[in-house]
């Protein structure tokens, strides 16, 4: 699969970790204690968690379904508030969703009754309020270009591929040009062949902004997670989850998709987070 | 929208016909068994080619053609109808939208909906001194419910993607309104229209047979008076097919509107 942009104007890894490093923090995860009151008394999903991540760090968040992974993510998005703790983005405590945190949702949440250019553009629109209307137009043009579907931007979200929305979801986030990505198992629904390009899409967009974007992407597959991101967060199985580790992925980038599995680095990354995953390997006899 | 083969249109012209053959079959037995005091559909067609001649003729307030009739009524259906719109529509939204107006409206709302249009009548000639705005408040009053209920329904039933997108992007209360809000609950606001202009055509032969005056209600008072069972036939024949043409009307928006079946 062909690579990423121009390779010669990035960074190699080890000097690329050491700048992530000293940069600060955009998400600041204190102690979040995440509780929902239910008819069956009160259920923990995530219990006393806290991680930092850096400003322009891909963190990929993993665990078994229902551990909480979508939980956690919320509370920096502002979809949910946490019962104790706080999640501090762009060096504001987060109360609501807003403009800084881009989501793209799970289920792409496209609205049914706008074109793939009305999407965005209402959300450009909303975000973007001091552009003039020419402006907010060029925005949303470019990013329909950047995510190839110029062709399709007439159509309704419900005449394309699972591909398709993916990509208007995607350019929506981006177009309003946040400093955190939120990205909730993006690529979930998709064939192996889409999300593969997904992912370089993805990565293309992040390498055209100077890998200045946060993103924090929730996911369950280990191979997605070791080519996007800097680290992984392993979560423990829910209720009342945990982080169980944080593996960084010291890999080279620009990452090659194809040449990455032989890396001896991501074999050893790529056992190290099934170990983690899976307790057994094998069905006992 | 899918396309209709001739072979189906021409089935659907057949069943029409086949349920038309029916009710005048009933109809004419009717009048076999009453002895012909409800007249058949023969006699009945008759004096409908008459009535349907000169219907614009105007001989006076008492004596004008069954087409000014209709079109009297028509206009203070469409009246009463606009105005319980107006009132409905921004009732249910609020009602939908917020908890505090569904619980604050709600009782209100299911106490006013059964009562009778008859019931409103003199409330109606207390407060507009004349009939016609009587006859317009009884049709604005009764046919108002199902388009706030419905609209209730749409926007309370909004799902949380969609508002999700509202938070996310920051929408402004306008920007929710006009780009979420309202177009997800179109479908059911016109679903709420249908049952309320059904209701209001109802409601329109009550009220004019009490105010009297021009009207298709009044005009078969009049012929009761008259004692003219043809033209109490031609009428509830015409009051039938236009109620008809209304649902048509509406199915035709429901269908334009949803975005769902695109």
């Amino acid at each position: 699969m062909n690579n990423i942009v121009n390779p010669n104007q990035l960074v190699d890894s080890a000097s690329d970790f050491h700048k992530i490093n000293s940069r600060e923090n955009s998400i600041d995860i204190k102690n979040v204690t995440v509780s929902f009151k239910g008819s069956k008394g009160t259920f923990t999903a995530v219990k006393d968690i806290s991680l930092e991540v850096k400003k322009g760090e891909i963190v990929a968040l993993i665990g078994h379904s229902g551990c909480g992974k979508s939980t956690l993510m919320n509370t920096i998005s502002g979809m949910v508030t946490p019962s104790s703790g706080e999640v501090i983005a762009n060096g504001n405590v987060v109360k609501d969703p807003g403009p800084d945190r881009g989501i793209v949702f799970q289920n792409y949440s496209l609205l049914p009754w706008m074109s793939v250019y009305k999407n965005i553009y209402e959300a450009v629109d909303s975000v973007l309020k001091d552009k003039t209307s020419a402006e907010k137009h060029a925005v949303v043009d470019h990013y329909i270009q950047m995510v190839n579907l110029t062709p399709h931007k007439d159509k309704l979200p419900g005449q394309l591929s699972g591909g398709m929305k993916q990509r208007v979801a995607i350019a929506r986030a981006f177009a309003i040009n946040p400093s955190i990505l939120l990205l909730d198992e993006p690529f979930g629904a998709l064939d192996a062949l889409t999300k593969g390009s997904m992912h370089i899409e993805l990565l293309k967009l992040w390498n055209l902004d100077n890998r200045n974007k946060t993103i924090v992407m929730v996911t369950h597959d280990i191979e997605e997670a070791i080519f996007l991101a800097d680290k992984v967060v392993v979560m423990n199985n829910g209720p009342a989850a945990t982080i169980k580790k944080i593996v960084d992925i010291k890999l080279p980038r620009p990452r090659n998709k194809k040449d990455i599995t032989h890396d001896p680095e991501y074999i050893r990354v790529h056992d190290e987070l099934l170990s983690l995953l899976f307790d057994k390997f094998s069905i006992e006899d | 929208m899918k396309s209709i083969s001739i072979k189906e249109i021409a089935t659907n012209v057949a069943y029409f016909l086949a349920s038309m053959a029916i009710l005048l079959g009933l109809w004419h037995l009717i009048s076999v068994i009453t002895k012909a005091e409800i007249p058949n559909p023969a006699s009945t067609w008759i004096v409908f080619k008459e009535l349907v001649a000169d219907p614009f003729y105007d001989y006076g307030p008492n004596d004008k053609g069954i087409g000014i009739q209709l079109l009297s009524s028509l206009g203070r259906v469409s009246t009463g109808f606009a105005l319980g719109s107006l009132i409905a529509i921004p009732m249910g939204l609020l009602m939908g939208s917020t908890q505090i107006g569904m619980k604050l409206l709600n009782p209100i709302v299911q106490i006013l909906r059964p009562v009778s249009p008859l019931a409103w009548f003199p409330l109606g000639l207390l407060a507009f001194k004349a009939s016609d705005g009587a006859t317009i408040f009884i049709i604005a009053i009764t046919s108002l419910w199902p388009t706030v209920i419905n609209t209730a329904f749409g926007v309370s039933s909004i799902p949380d993607d969609h508002k999700n997108v509202g938070k996310a992007f920051g929408f402004s209360k306008w920007k929710y309104l006009t780009k979420i809000m309202l177009p997800f609950a179109l479908p059911h606001i016109i679903t709420g229209l249908r049952l309320s202009i059904g209701i209001a055509w109802v409601v329109i032969v009550a009220g004019e047979m009490l105010s009297g005056g021009v009207g298709i209600g009044f005009f078969v008072w009049d012929s009761w008076n008259g004692l003219s069972l043809e033209r109490i036939l031609v009428a509830i024949l015409i009051i039938g097919t236009v109620g008809l043409l209304f649902d048509k009307a509406f199915n035709a928006l429901q269908n334009a509107f949803s975005w769902e079946k695109k």
